[in-house]
């Protein structure tokens, strides 16, 4: 049992060598003390600063956007793209800024439908707001 | 591959990482074969799992953010760290060299993913598994399940499998 341990203490103390170095080559680029922004990607701060000119599209499934929402948020997921981006047109404006949320941090729904009105519908002025419905969420509490 | 090596070689153990089975002296000629096959396997899928996190550390910070469990400087500096002890482990057992303290780590991993993606879901956040990056991207939480545990079963009967050590991890 204590050469187990011993073992694997040495093991994890083995570890800290590559991830030390790829922490110091990563130095200045990592984001330390709060999420990285992706590409395409805005704070909730500067789309608050945006004002009325910001379209909210929600990539959530349905139940989800049913359930609760960003005010005013037009509903757009991969499901029922054909059927719901019609209605997402008719309110977009050239003048607009679009900004779609999933989720959470992590979730993909929300870069995928992005990227979707970008390449497909040829939107221009397309983002994802960083943290989804979850920094949404947060932003409120506070 | 030593531990495929080791796996043949005659009995040579030190009692401190003998199984119960291999105590009770039922090892078997399979056994020599499967167990650092499997081994090996096992081993594989750990440094594969945690190439893909060394190799983007701040997806993988998402992921781990995605938890809700720590915070973001706190889940950063897991994230540069986590993939190489997978890596490092996932070695160890590959090669057979230090395979107990490798077992320990790597049966720690899988259970702390384990409670961590079950506290998840019973906090009703929606995951997206990061453990094999984009491979695992659309995985349900069954599928995440099945493969942890999968993976816990295999390390678990590792454990009691523990074939003979090689006279390089009696010195340790």
């Amino acid at each position: 049992m204590r050469a187990m341990f011993r073992q694997a203490l040495l093991l994890l103390g083995l570890a800290f060598l590559p991830a030390i170095g790829q922490a110091v080559y990563h130095r200045s680029s990592a984001p330390w003390n709060q999420p990285a922004l992706r590409e395409g990607e805005v704070r909730l701060e500067q789309a608050r600063d945006w004002g009325d000119s910001v379209i909210w599209v929600d990539a959530r499934p349905d139940e989800q956007f049913e359930r609760d929402r960003i005010p005013l948020a037009v509903p757009l997921n991969q499901d029922r793209w054909d059927e719901l981006l019609p209605q997402f047109l008719e309110k977009w404006s050239p003048d607009k800024r679009v900004i779609v949320y999933c989720s959470t941090l992590s979730c993909a729904l929300s870069h995928d439908v992005a990227r979707r009105l970008r390449e497909q519908a040829g939107l221009p002025n397309v983002y994802v707001l960083n943290g989804g419905w979850e920094a949404w969420q947060e932003a409120l509490k506070k | 591959m030593g531990g495929m090596a080791g796996g043949a070689e005659k009995v040579k153990t030190s009692s401190h990482v003998q199984s119960p089975l291999m105590r009770s002296g039922t090892s078997s000629a399979p056994r020599l074969y499967v167990v650092p096959a499997l081994a090996a396997l096992i081993g594989g899928i750990f440094i594969y799992a945690g190439a893909l996190k060394a190799w983007d550390p701040v997806k993988f910070a998402n992921d781990i953010q995605n938890f809700r469990i720590l915070s973001w400087p706190v889940g950063v500096r897991l994230a540069f760290y986590l993939p190489w002890v997978e890596i490092v482990a996932g070695l160890a057992l590959f090669i057979g060299w230090m395979r107990s303290g490798a077992l320990a780590i790597l049966s720690a991993l899988t259970v702390i993913f384990i409670i961590a993606t079950v506290s998840a879901r019973t906090r009703g956040i929606d995951l997206e598994c990061g453990c094999f990056g984009a491979a695992s991207k659309n995985w349900s939480f069954t599928s995440h399940m099945a493969v942890l545990i999968g993976l816990l079963a295999a390390v678990v009967l590792l454990w009691f499998w523990n074939p003979p050590q090689s006279a390089r991890n009696s010195a340790l």
